[in-house]
C-alpha cells in the first residue's frame, strides 16, 4: 500500500517506505498535519466559534450561564439531608457534593460532545472533502478544540466556586492540564475513530445517541468509583473515563496527587486512542472521500 | 527540446491506477471496514489504469477524452483529492485545484467568510488573504454582494469568486477542469487571458471540451479513453485524430458497467 504525504500543502508524494521509515512518519504525521494545517484550523474554528452563538443576543453570556446555572441548581438540589458521598469534605457535605457531581459531568459533557457529533463530522464538511485538497483528518482536532473552549469556561466557573465557597484552591489545580492535555488527545482519536465509521454508516450516530446517556451512570460521575463493590470498583476502570474523572477530582477537589496507577493508565488510554484512531481514520481516508 | 533534469518534472506518475470500490448494498460498506482483511465486498471499477505520464516546469498539457473516461479522476489524483490504488504519484509544487468552482461555499456565510476559509483550504496564511483580499475582490467583480451570504448568489457569482480566489493562492501547478463554462463571457475572457498569463510562469493542467481554448492554451495534448492513455503529443494531431474518433465510434451506453 503506497502511503500519500502532503507536505506543506505544497508537495504530494505516493512511495513506499521501509516499515521503521513508516514507523516514525506514522507517530509523527498527526502532529506535523495540524502544524502545516494551523492557519486552516483557526479560519475553520473561528468559523465555527461565531456559528454557534449567530443571531443570539447574548451570544457568549451563554456559554458562561450554562455551567453557572448548573452549578447552582447542584448546589440547591443536595441542600437537603441526604446521606452523601464526601460529607467529610472541607467544604461542608452539601456544596462539596455538589461540586463533586459538577467536575464529573464537566469531563463527561466534553466527551459527550464530541461522541455525538464525531459520527456525522464528516457529513457536515462534505463539500470541502470532496471538491478540494483537505486535510479531512484536522476537523476532528478543529472540533475538539471548539468543545475545549467550552470545557475551558465551566472549569473556570467550576473554580470561581470553589474559591467562593472554600476560600481557596489547593496547588495541585496546576496540574489540570496534565490530565486535561491527555483527555483532548483521547477524545481527538475517538473522533477520528468515530467520524470514519460514521461515514461509512449513519447506525455510527445512532448508536451513540443511545450509549452516550448509559455512559453518565456507567462512570462514577454520581457517586465516587470506591462507594462500589469490590469487582464492579476495578472493573470501572474498563471505563476510559473512570480514570480522568477520578485525577481531574483528586487534582481539583481533594487537593492530592492521583494514584500513580491510575494516572499511568489514562496515558495509556490517551495515547492508545489517539494513534489507533489515526490508524483507523487514515487506513480508511481514500475510501471516505469515495463513498461519503 | 532542451535537456531537462528530474527537478524540472513536476508530476510524475509510474502505472497509476485508480479502482473505486462499488458495492451492492450500503451495508457492505460497513462489512468491508470490519472484515475487509478477510474478505472483500466491493467490486472494484478501474476508472484509470496504467498511466504514465511527466510533466515539466512551464508545460501546458490539455487534456481529452469522452464523458467518463477518467479525466477528472485523474486530476482529483494529482491534486490529492483522493488516492490512487495503485502505482506512485508524486507532484512538486502547489496546486491550485480550480474544479467544480463554488461548490465549496459554505452557503450561510459571507463571500468575504468565505475567501478567508477558501483561502486557508488552499494553502494561504491568514496574513496573506488579509494582504490579497481587495484584488480579490477586485478579479470577483461582485462589489456589495462581497458582504452578503453566498445562498443568495447566482452561479455566475459564485463562479467568479472562487476563480478569483484560485488565482490569488500563487500557484505553481494551475488544474482547470472544465469550470468556467458558468460565468459569462467577459469574465471567461477574464479567467482564460489571466490562464494564458500564468503559463508564463507555472504549470497548467487543462480539462475541456472546447478545443479552440486546448490549442490555444496547451503546449502538449492527452488523450484519455476508458482510463488509459490513448494518445500523447502535439495538441493539433492529437485533437484531429481525437475528432476523427468521435465521428466513427458511436455513443456507448455500456461504458459504465463494471463488469466486462
Amino acid at each position: 500500500m503506497p502511503s500519500v504525504n502532503v507536505v506543506n500543502g505544497k508537495q504530494i508524494v505516493v512511495e513506499d517506505l521501509g516499515a521503521a521509515e513508516r514507523a516514525v512518519r506514522f507517530l509523527g504525521k498527526p502532529f506535523a498535519q495540524m502544524w502545516n494545517h494551523q492557519d486552516l484550523i483557526q479560519a475553520i474554528l473561528r468559523r465555527e466559534l461565531s456559528e454557534r452563538f449567530k443571531g443570539s443576543a447574548a451570544g457568549w453570556i451563554w456559554a458562561v450561564v450554562a455551567p453557572l446555572l448548573a452549578i447552582t441548581v447542584y448546589s440547591l438540589a443536595f441542600t437537603t439531608n441526604l446521606k452523601l458521598p464526601m460529607a467529610d469534605n472541607a467544604a461542608g457535605p452539601k456544596v462539596g457534593y455538589a461540586l463533586f457531581i459538577f467536575s464529573g459531568i464537566i469531563v463527561f459533557n466534553f466527551w459527550s460532545e464530541m461522541a455525538f457529533r464525531a459520527p456525522m463530522l464528516l457529513h457536515e464538511y462534505t463539500h470541502f472533502i470532496k471538491q478540494t485538497i483537505f486535510p479531512s483528518d484536522m476537523l476532528a482536532v478543529i472540533s475538539t478544540l471548539r468543545a475545549t473552549l467550552y470545557t475551558l469556561i465551566s472549569i473556570s466557573v467550576m473554580l470561581v466556586f470553589q474559591v467562593s465557597v472554600t476560600g481557596g484552591l489547593p496547588w495541585t489545580v496546576l496540574l489540570i492540564p496534565f490530565t486535561f492535555i491527555p483527555f483532548m488527545a483521547f477524545l481527538i482519536g475517538m473522533s477520528w475513530f468515530l467520524c470514519a465509521l460514521g461515514a461509512f454508516t449513519r447506525d455510527a450516530g445512532y448508536l451513540m445517541i443511545n450509549i452516550v446517556p448509559l455512559f453518565m451512570f456507567a462512570t462514577p460521575i454520581f457517586y465516587p468509583h470506591g462507594a462500589l463493590p469490590s469487582p464492579a470498583n476495578f472493573l470501572i476502570y474498563i471505563n476510559a473515563l473512570t480514570g480522568y474523572v477520578e485525577v481531574m477530582r483528586d487534582i481539583v477537589l481533594l487537593g492530592k496527587l492521583p494514584n500513580p496507577l491510575v494516572y499511568l493508565w489514562t496515558l495509556f488510554t490517551s495515547v492508545f486512542t489517539f494513534y489507533f484512531g489515526y490508524w483507523f481514520f487514515d487506513r480508511y481516508r481514500n475510501v471516505i472521500v469515495d463513498v461519503i | 527540446m532542451s535537456l531537462s533534469t528530474s527537478s524540472d518534472i513536476v508530476i510524475q506518475t509510474r502505472h497509476l491506477g485508480k479502482a473505486y470500490q462499488l458495492y451492492a448494498r450500503r451495508s457492505d460498506w460497513l462489512k468491508q471496514v470490519m472484515l475487509g482483511w478477510w474478505k472483500s465486498y466491493f467490486k472494484p471499477f478501474w476508472v484509470l489504469r496504467d498511466i504514465d505520464l511527466q510533466v515539466r516546469r512551464g508545460e501546458s498539457i490539455g487534456i481529452l477524452g469522452r464523458n467518463g473516461c477518467g479525466k477528472s479522476t485523474l486530476l482529483q489524483v494529482i491534486c490529492g483529492m483522493t488516492l490512487p490504488s495503485h502505482g506512485e504519484l508524486r507532484v512538486t509544487g502547489r496546486i491550485a485545484p480550480v474544479l467544480a468552482l463554488g461548490s465549496t461555499f459554505d452557503l450561510e456565510l459571507s463571500g468575504r467568510e468565505n475567501v478567508m476559509i477558501g483561502g486557508a483550504v488552499l494553502g494561504l496564511k491568514r496574513s496573506e488573504v488579509l494582504r490579497k483580499f481587495s484584488s480579490i475582490a477586485e478579479f470577483a467583480g461582485i462589489g456589495d454582494y462581497m458582504e452578503q451570504p453566498v445562498k443568495h448568489y447566482s452561479m455566475g457569482m459564485r463562479t467568479r469568486l472562487a476563480f478569483a480566489i484560485c488565482a490569488h493562492v500563487e500557484a505553481e501547478i494551475l488544474v482547470v477542469d472544465e469550470a468556467l463554462a458558468v460565468g459569462d463571457v467577459a469574465f471567461q475572457r477574464k479567467c482564460l487571458d489571466w490562464i494564458d498569463n500564468f503559463r508564463r510562469s507555472g504549470t497548467l493542467l487543462f480539462v475541456s471540451h472546447s478545443m479552440a481554448e486546448v490549442r490555444r492554451l496547451c503546449t502538449r495534448a492527452v488523450w484519455i479513453e476508458e482510463g488509459r492513455i490513448r494518445e500523447e503529443g502535439d495538441p493539433s494531431e492529437v485533437i484531429r485524430n481525437y475528432h476523427r474518433a468521435l465521428m466513427v465510434e458511436k455513443d456507448d451506453v455500456h461504458r459504465f458497467s463494471a463488469s466486462g
